[in-house]
């Protein structure tokens, strides 16, 4: 009797499915799709940041051989349903809206705005096309400071709105803030700013939008985080019903929260194709994806913090300013989750928060990875400039200031429960794996010498996707759904709305189902990409972890109850005698009465059985997310600073994390790196900049740097053990988390290196001529 | 319009375009090789890497006419009927890659430089693949997948160059 | 970023790519490694209307050297002059600078006569041909006529080529025995163009500087001769306090550009560390290479 054994995936570094296409060329992405009679799409946009538009001249445009059609603003807004826009609809920050047209009309509100579009036979015509449409342009006052947004005199972006403060100007209190304040032993008050920089996927924004007249149908090739959420989006535009329109996504070049919904230039590209009665193709090239696809984090804040002289943080207030730049979405929405998450894994007593939003002549304010990530740089950042005030350890001031798990759990003032949170551990873990005494004492060795070294430390959670609550699903965007089907091949398809752009879903998922269901993991198959076929879903918000990877577990386990029960007439055994392992079907303990589960399945498919048995072997499973918890942990930095240059290295770097149970440790450490990478781009290089007239002035590769493989050092991660909080799923989403604690990270450590200059930092963005600067004024103060 | 002949992936293929279209362009929209990715446009992210006469370059700043007469490998030419080559299962091993954009960028430009310095150490790598951006990884796994690529490749004897994949 | 629309022409000879440019004059771009003039072209900064691909030119290419010159073809790959062990003796100074020139693949096509012949003051080998006082051959239908690097950089991205000529060469001194050299700068990232660049090179004799060249990249719309600073160093020993001063010599009068990887003052403070750094390295080099020639 040979045994039947299965192979454990869930947790294995298991070798993605994604990769042999990928490696081989062989990746299918918007820019690679072609189709019979397509066409190419390119979009005049604004040379002002502020301007009215008196008149467009398309005709020499139109005369170009090859130009095919060109549509303005005027044009667009006759082929399409005037409307806000999606996303600001669905999440609505609350307050008066913008009013705008697809493509400008009236007035441009920034340098990249797109006033028309021109459709060719190839995009190197279409480019010739917009060179040649003329339009006269009345200058008007750019504001391109939140500061001159914030003057009520300054010249509205939006008319409709009468000025520039967009988000409800709202104070919220939390504790008991007055008395905290009154009776701290001291107060302090800084004003931080993080600067504007921008999610820059190598794969810039670009879809294929075909519309077939005869059957009324708009097909959409797109690069998304949701086929659904763009399907929405264009449906709406268009004025079209959701199932005429089908979205389809293959492979993405990344996102990290730029692709959500339809852009104005995919709505654009979607009305002409409808008009044209043509595919047109719109891939956007890097200067556009720099300037005009939207950029982030431009946020500055007033903070108060109430500390008692043993370095206990008690109470902050704070007052936030948000840059949400021209045709506002996501910037409304990012103060509320910056309130919520402030206090951190700390036992803050006390906060007081009120934010105010405002529009600029800048491009408009995205989703980039963690929006809400200032919180942690805010939080992190003053605990070491207390800790410096009060010539306390980095590392020492944290201790007294993390809260311990107790039970019942501690609770952030902000009302989360902070349970299952492993920060304290987090950062003793740190000061196992970084000999910190150590490193002090190398420290003073070097000064000694000339070269300034420095370490940082900071803690974060993230509520990925966050504990369960009273109120519904674990984590914003509702219930995860999946359709899992088994069918008579033996394969397992799972059909969900993920969208990876990277996240290896098509691995993980399989994973999971894999063992679940009890077949091999290359007997599954992850279906992905198509609003006909998959459920609604979105990836982002690091919610999949939990989210999907909970339903194809329950998924999974469901849909083999029903095998086995089918199974159980097939084998005349009871259902809680059989199981199924590696493809088969068996009686638990008799490897000869194995049956390939496909075979079961074509015996289910084959008519035999009565009404009362049930051989549909598909299941359409939902899960909230159980007990749902938060990720988080700690990291360090060691770094190096020549303080002739300003230029740092950054020599060490340790992750201690805690994203619940892995599913595949390659793909997860994969993330935590990307993101840190992102967060020493954002430190060190990255800077979306404007200049005083709202001049875009990072519109290429040479001037908005990205770091390279000589920029990050090896990253050590250390994995935390968890607590479990479900009884199954104990996934935890960590797709944000790098990107959120790396940059206070690095600015700790680079401050800590600068100790011996007084150098207090209270900015993100530390390029080498900066951080000069910051030692002269220091040396000067 | 310039009529071209070129020899790419070891087959002569032709076309007739104008002379300011690049290489990349070709190859992609032309040749219908769409593994070689367009990222910048102005040679700073590497995603479109190709080996042109053995050396590996940016091939949105060469000009298609400039490619006439020369021998293109470009990253579906590694390896034939989509097998993978040396260094593609050791990239796959290695998990070196997530959305993929950059890929094909960074496994013509590690062929090259292989190639050329089979016993490479980490630093070498890293600056020689300094001029290819992935947004993704953070790079840790890129280069683990070209070290165990150069490992893997010293522990075969020489003279067994089939097991070299897709380097020459 | 698609080119706008241009004429094209692929000389195959020396004499046919003169001819070529006689007729167009500036409205042709020569074409030559294109690492520099096709991003250019694909921003639609630069509108030629014909581009004279010279990459036909196989007599442009090639490194030589004779009685103490070394002669490089306009045509010589960067990569070519990097591997070249010619190069890597007579040039040393070039030889450094080589390759901190983007990356290897943009050496693969970039060329030696194409980036002097484009002028970017922030690229390296401006500033290696200026200090090395340089010569720079160009032909026209008058013939040869050669330019001394102290009159061939005009201004930004503009030489002293005239719109009917081709650079065909560039010739370099050899170095001398006893001789250091250093390419130092500070870049925000490895393989960008340098926030600011110098290229030094030094001769020792008898423990004196008997030569000392010093060209900065970065801190104006040229390459920038420190003469002053070279004037210090000239019959002095080598010593950190005397660097410090060249140092202090060599930006009293520079007015650097301010953009977004430096304002002026920052360009001007690492101009004064990259001398320091760089006379010391290119005399701890002259001192190996005297103690070399001794045995």
């Amino acid at each position: 009797m040979t045994q039947i054994a299965a192979e454990r995936y869930t947790g294995a570094s298991v070798r993605r499915s994604e990769d042999p296409r990928i490696l081989t060329g062989q990746g299918r992405y918007v820019a690679d799709i072609k189709l019979p009679g397509m066409l190419h799409a390119a979009f005049v946009r604004s040379p002002l940041a502020h301007g009215r538009v008196l008149a467009v001249d398309v005709s020499a445009a139109r005369a170009v051989p090859g130009v095919v059609a060109v549509f303005t603003g005027a044009d667009l807004e006759a082929m399409t349903v005037p409307g806000p826009e999606l996303l600001l609809s669905l999440m609505g920050g609350g307050g008066p809206m913008p009013e705008y047209t697809l493509l400008a009309t009236d007035k441009v509100r920034f340098v990249g705005d797109p006033v028309a579009v021109v459709v060719a036979e190839s995009r190197y015509l279409a480019e010739d096309g917009c060179e040649l449409v003329d339009i006269d342009y009345e200058n008007l006052p750019p504001v391109v400071s939140a500061a001159s947004a914030l003057d009520a005199g300054s010249p509205p972006v939006f008319a409709n709105l009468g000025d520039n403060i967009i988000g409800p100007h709202k104070r919220s209190e939390f504790g008991d803030v007055t008395g905290t304040f009154a009776g701290a032993a001291r107060v302090a008050e800084f004003h931080i700013d993080v600067h504007r920089h921008q999610n820059v996927p190598m794969e810039g924004r670009g879809c294929v939008a075909s519309h077939d007249a005869a059957c009324g149908v708009m097909t959409v090739y797109a690069a998304t985080q949701s086929v659904h959420v763009t399907r929405m989006g264009v449906a709406m535009r268009l004025g079209m019903e959701q199932d005429k329109v089908r979205v389809l996504a293959g492979d993405i070049g990344g996102s990290f929260g730029l692709k959500i919904g339809a852009s104005r230039e995919e709505l654009a590209v979607a009305a002409a194709s409808r008009a044209l009665g043509r595919p047109v193709k719109w891939v956007e090239d890097r200067v556009e994806n720099l300037t005009a696809s939207g950029q982030a984090r431009e946020e500055s804040f007033e903070v108060r913090a109430a500390v008692g002289d043993d370095g206990v943080l008690h109470g902050l207030d704070v007052k936030m300013v948000i840059d949400t730049g021209a045709y506002p979405v996501m910037g409304t929405m990012v103060p509320t989750i910056i309130e919520m998450m402030l206090p951190g894994p700390y036992k803050l007593a006390a906060l007081g928060f009120e934010s105010t939003a405002v529009t600029t002549n800048k491009a408009s304010y995205v989703a980039y990875r963690g929006p809400w990530a200032s919180e942690t740089f805010v939080r992190e950042r003053v605990l070491d400039l207390l800790a410096k005030d009060l010539g306390l350890d980095p590392l020492e001031i944290r201790l007294r200031n993390v809260a311990p798990r107790t039970d019942p759990p501690f609770t952030m003032i902000t009302g989360r429960p902070l349970v299952g949170v492993t920060s304290k551990e987090s950062l003793e873990r740190i000061a196992q794996v970084v000999d910190i005494p150590a490193f002090r004492r190398r420290q003073a060795e070097e000064r000694a010498r000339g070269r300034y070294l420095g370490i940082g430390l900071a803690t974060f959670i993230e509520a990925a996707p966050g504990p369960r609550s009273p109120e519904g699903p674990s984590g914003p965007m509702g219930l995860e759904h999946m359709r899992l089907r088994l069918a008579d091949d033996g394969v397992l398809t799972l059909f969900t709305g993920q969208m990876p752009h990277g996240q290896s879903h098509q691995t993980t998922l399989a994973q999971i189902a894999a063992d679940e269901f009890g077949v091999p993991f290359g007997q599954v198959r992850v279906v992905v990409g198509d609003s006909d076929v998959v459920p609604f879903g979105l990836t982002g918000g690091s919610r999949s972890a939990t989210m999907t990877g909970g339903v194809t577990l329950h998924g999974a386990r469901q849909l083999r109850a029903k095998v086995l029960d089918f199974a159980s007439h097939l084998m005349e055994a009871s259902a809680r005698d059989l199981e199924i392992t590696a493809g088969q079907v068996l009686v638990r303990g008799d490897p000869d009465s194995a049956i390939p589960v496909g075979e079961v399945a074509r015996q289910a498919a084959s008519g035999q059985f009565g009404a009362d048995v049930d051989t549909n072997f598909e299941v359409e499973a939902s899960f909230d997310g159980g007990e749902g918890g938060w990720s988080g942990g700690s990291h360090c930095a060691i770094v190096e600073v020549d303080v002739e240059t300003g230029l740092v290295k950054v020599e060490r770097y340790v992750a201690a994390e805690d994203c619940g149970a892995l599913i595949n440790p390659a793909v997860v450490e994969g993330q935590i790196r990307g993101g840190i990478a992102q967060g020493i781009g954002a430190v060190l290089l990255e800077r979306s900049a404007y200049d005083q007239d709202g001049n875009y002035q990072s519109a290429t590769f040479m001037d908005y740097l990205l770091p390279t493989a000589c920029d990050i050092p090896r990253i050590e991660i250390v994995h935390l053990e968890t607590v479990p909080l479900d009884a199954d799923v104990n996934f935890r989403g960590v797709g944000e988390g790098g990107m959120i604690v790396a940059p206070p990270t690095v600015v700790n450590a680079i401050e800590d290196a600068l100790t011996p200059f007084g150098v207090r930092i209270y900015e993100q963005h530390l390029p080498p001529a900066r951080i000069l600067e910051l030692i002269a004024a220091a040396d000067l103060g | 319009m310039v009529d071209i002949t070129v020899k790419v992936n070891g087959a002569t293929r032709t076309g007739s375009v104008e002379a300011r279209k690049t290489l990349s362009d070709f190859l992609r929209d032309d040749l219908d090789l769409t593994g070689t990715h367009v990222g910048c446009e102005h040679g700073v992210c590497g995603s479109c890497t190709v080996i042109v006469d053995g050396r590996a370059v940016r091939s949105c700043l060469m000009l298609a006419v400039q490619a006439a007469g020369s021998e293109v490998t470009t990253v579906e030419g590694l390896a034939p009927d989509g097998a993978l080559g040396a260094l593609q299962q050791a990239m796959w091993d290695s998990h070196s890659f997530q959305c993929g954009f950059c890929t094909p960028g960074f496994v013509m430009q590690a062929t090259a430089f292989l190639s050329a310095h089979p016993d490479a150490g980490e630093q070498e790598i890293r600056e020689a693949l300094s001029g290819n951006i992935c947004r993704c990884t953070g790079y840790q796994s890129i280069i683990d997948g070209v070290l165990l690529a150069a490992h893997r490749s010293r522990e075969i004897p020489c003279g067994r160059e089939a097991d070299r994949g897709g380097r020459r | 970023m698609k080119l706008p629309y241009v004429e094209y022409e692929a000389p195959t000879t020396v004499a046919e790519a003169v001819h070529l440019l006689a007729e167009h004059q500036d409205e042709a771009s020569v074409l030559a490694g294109g690492q520099s003039l096709i991003p250019l072209l694909a921003l639609r900064l630069a509108r030629p209307a014909v581009l004279i691909d010279i990459n036909g030119l196989g007599e442009l290419s090639g490194v030589s050297v004779t009685d103490g010159l070394t002669t490089i073809g306009a045509m010589t790959r960067e990569y070519v002059a990097e591997e070249s062990e010619m190069v890597a003796g007579a040039v040393p100074l070039l030889a450094a600078a080589l390759p901190l020139i983007g990356h290897e693949a943009i050496r693969s096509r970039g060329t030696i006569g194409g980036s002097l012949a484009h002028a970017d003051p922030a690229a390296e080998l401006p500033a290696v041909a200026r200090a090395l006082d340089a010569e720079f051959v160009v032909r026209s239908r008058a013939g040869d006529r050669v330019v001394p690097a102290a009159e061939w950089f005009e201004g930004y991205l503009a030489t002293a080529r005239r719109p009917d000529e081709i650079l065909v060469e560039v010739r370099f001194s050899t170095a001398g025995p006893g001789t250091g050299v250093a390419f130092q700068e500070v870049a925000r990232r490895h393989g960008d163009f340098a926030i600011v660049g110098l290229a030094v090179s030094l001769t020792l004799t008898d423990g004196a500087i008997s030569d000392a060249r010093l060209a900065f990249s970065g801190v104006a719309d040229v390459p920038v001769r420190a003469a002053d600073a070279e004037d210090l160093l000239v019959g002095k020993s080598p010593s950190p306090e005397l660097f410090e001063e060249a140092g202090r010599r060599a930006t009293a009068d520079i007015d650097p550009p301010a953009d977004l990887h430096g304002s002026s003052e920052y360009r001007k403070k690492i101009a004064a560390t990259l001398v320091r750094r760089g006379l010391q390295a290119a005399a701890d080099r002259a001192h190996q290479n005297n103690a070399h020639e001794r045995q």
